[in-house]
């Protein structure tokens, strides 16, 4: 699937001279300076950097979460800049999927309606929700924890939960804020593997943003180095 | 999204803080049930009004007096023509006529004379009246005990209720039982020009069987010419040549003619049709009255009323409504995260927008329904206590209020429609929510 889109000469993310801009008391801040990467449909990708660096703001622009200043950003042929916010919405619940650090499921939900929320927005069948459901969570290694609330999960639960939500309505994109982030060493090399498997056998393509290079190195297949909102440079990775 | 997850979604959020939008529920069901609490008690003054007016029979009724003999009862039309000995004799050519005029249902003399009624040997002095048949229909005449006249010429007569207690301590005894009245009659011989030469006055007597005892007196007692304390029918009472007032009158006239009537009550098919007839008869040279222009006048009078009713009502309904802006407000400053992943996964801003509403939506439902029945409650603790108060006084009760289907609908319609509007503000800040920092870690 790899070799076929880098053929067909389709990415799954086209970024071309993305600028983002903010405006901080009197100056501006350029939080993204002038960025422009390709990532292939399938791959598994890190953005790499220190805080303050731009790589969240940059997910946050492939999310359609944010708008870039400048330039314009492709993702499955279209391009989110041009998008009004109604389309960036539809974006966001059909084409894409979001993990994030603080696992950000809605706290006042049970496990099972944290990952239908997306379903409800994407107006699924009920049927086809509790379908959907059970077979996420059965493949997260969650089946038995779908009545649970958030509080009464492992951080590892509750990230297996998120990526559960994050993957109902069968996005083409995952992207993931730091993943790892807020778990110990051992599960986060669990999620690591699981989101590994995921994109092996969904083809989902994933980009993880992470300060982690240990990480970057064991689980992508490339990696963006960031630094002032600028790509420095792209390190291959050693996984296949 | 799909109105059942939207709904869903709303109820969820609204039993989430629970205290918080039971208060703010309770408010504006405190403010739904005093708008209805207010107008229920209009619109019951108003039905007691209107309904007292209308089993009355007036409304459908016209009063013609000559006007040689009466003037009218608006002095600015006299004014306008001064000529009244000029205007027509009420007779019966005039009677004839008007019983042309379209939508005329009846026309009758009213009649009323001195009489002597005997009961068991006993005299009573009483004035006696000349009911028309269609008087049973349109009059008010719920409340009779016994029946009405069984024909519209029969020597039958209706009792008065406070009079029959004088007959008979239990006035149900007396239907059945006969009486005897003692009358003038009075027989007209014709002058040489044809007007009347001179009057013969007689006395005669004659047994009536009483059929029915009246509690209320006909036409409300509102129509003092008919205020007597026994009922005959009409077609009797004219053939007996009770001697009356305008007989006097009828002597002493210059001007010949056949017999005159001191006033005509004229029905007509329907209130509706009332004042046109009223404007014929008036066309003719015939003072008129009706009771049209006292209602125009409560109508417009209650209009106001409902309406300052409506308004002092809709008062603790808009505190409510800051109520609610107020709790929303709080919502959406405690949810900005959920409002953020929510919009992460994929909700729109209109979604978003929409879920506000909702939860608006349902306070006002819930708090409509809820200010119904509280607004009911209060309108018939008012109703209570009123009738409390005229039982001590020796009155009978009185519905003075009303929820109609109408004030039920409307006061939960209201209540939502409010509902939403205080949502407007804070579903729309809501909506502009930036994710990116709504989801900012902390």
């Amino acid at each position: 699937m790899h070799m076929e889109s880098v053929l067909s000469g389709h990415s799954a993310v086209e970024l071309r001279s993305v600028i983002r801009e903010y405006q901080m008391g009197s100056s501006r801040v350029r939080a993204v300076n002038d960025v422009s990467l390709s990532i292939e449909r399938g791959e598994c990708v890190a953005l790499l950097g220190p805080s303050g660096s731009g790589k969240s703001t940059l997910l946050n622009l492939m999310a359609g979460l944010d708008r870039p200043t400048s330039g314009s950003i492709v993702v499955n042929g279209r391009d989110l800049a041009a998008m009004n916010s109604e389309e960036l919405a539809r974006y966001r619940r059909h084409a894409v999927g979001m993990i994030f650090q603080s696992f950000n499921l809605v706290p006042s939900m049970t496990l099972v309606e944290n990952v239908e929320l997306p379903m409800r927005f994407a107006e699924v069948d009920r049927s086809e929700r509790r379908e959907r459901c059970r077979e996420l969570l059965a493949r997260v290694g969650l089946a038995g924890r779908a009545a649970h609330r958030p509080s009464e999960l492992s951080g590892g639960e509750q990230q297996r939960g998120a990526i559960a939500r994050a993957l109902v309505n069968r996005p083409t994109l995952l992207l993931a804020d730091e993943p790892t982030g807020n778990l110990d060493s051992r599960t986060g090399h669990e999620i690591m593997e699981l989101l590994r498997e995921l994109n092996q056998t969904l083809g989902v393509t994933i980009v993880m943003v992470t300060h982690e290079q240990p990480i970057a190195d064991q689980y992508t297949q490339r990696a963006f180095h960031m630094a002032d909102g600028r790509l420095i440079h792209v390190v291959e990775g050693v996984q296949q | 999204m799909k109105r059942q997850d939207l709904v869903e979604l709303a109820l969820r959020n609204v039993r989430n803080s629970r205290l918080r939008n039971t208060l703010t529920t309770l408010g504006i069901a405190v403010g739904v049930a005093s708008l209805v609490a207010m107008l229920s008690l209009g619109i019951g003054l108003q039905q007691f009004a209107n309904s007292r007016l209308k089993s009355s029979g007036l409304f459908e009724t016209i009063f013609v007096t000559s006007r040689q003999d009466w003037r009218n009862a608006d002095r600015d039309e006299d004014k306008k023509d001064p000529k009244f000995e000029e205007a027509p004799a009420l007779d019966d050519n005039a009677r004839r006529a008007i019983g042309k005029i379209g939508n005329v249902v009846e026309v009758q003399p009213e009649i009323r004379a001195m009489a002597e009624i005997e009961f068991n040997g006993k005299p009573y002095a009483s004035f006696i009246a000349g009911l028309p048949p269609s008087a049973r229909d349109a009059e008010g005449f719920d409340k009779l005990q016994g029946n009405f006249f069984s024909a519209a010429e029969v020597d039958e007569v209706l009792v008065q209720q406070e009079f029959a207690k004088r007959l008979d301590p239990d006035p149900k005894n007396l239907i059945g039982k006969e009486l005897t009245l003692r009358f003038a009659r009075r027989e007209t011989q014709m002058g040489e020009n044809g007007g009347p030469g001179s009057l013969s006055i007689t006395r005669e007597q004659r047994t009536f069987r009483i059929v029915g005892v009246l509690e209320e007196e006909p036409f409300g007692g509102m129509r003092i010419i008919s205020r007597a304390r026994a009922f005959i029918p009409t077609a009797t009472a004219e053939k007996m040549n009770l001697m009356q007032f305008s007989d006097t009158q009828q002597l002493v006239r210059a001007a010949p003619g056949t017999r005159v009537y001191s006033m005509l009550t004229v029905r007509t098919a329907s209130s509706a049709k009332a004042e046109q007839v009223q404007n014929t008869i008036k066309q003719m040279g015939f003072g008129t009255y009706s009771f049209l222009d006292a209602t125009k006048n409560m109508r417009r009078f209650f209009t106001v009323l409902d309406l300052f009713l409506g308004i002092f009502g809709s008062l603790a309904l808009a505190v409510a409504s800051l109520a609610i802006v107020n709790t929303l407000v709080m919502a959406v400053l405690e949810r900005r995260r959920e409002i953020g992943i929510m919009k992460a996964l994929g909700a729109s801003d209109i979604d978003v927008k929409k879920i506000f509403f909702a939860e608006a939506a349902a306070m006002g439902v819930v708090g409509g329904v809820l200010g119904v029945v509280l607004g009911w409650l209060i309108g018939r603790a008012i109703n209570l206590g009123t009738n409390i108060y005229l039982a001590r006084n020796n009155m009978p009760a009185e519905t003075l209020w009303s929820v109609p289907v109408w004030l039920v609908l409307g006061a939960v319609g209201f209540s939502v429609l409010v509902s939403i509007a205080a949502g407007i503000y804070p579903a729309a800040r809501a909506a502009k929510l930036d994710p990116v920092q709504a989801l900012r870690y902390e």
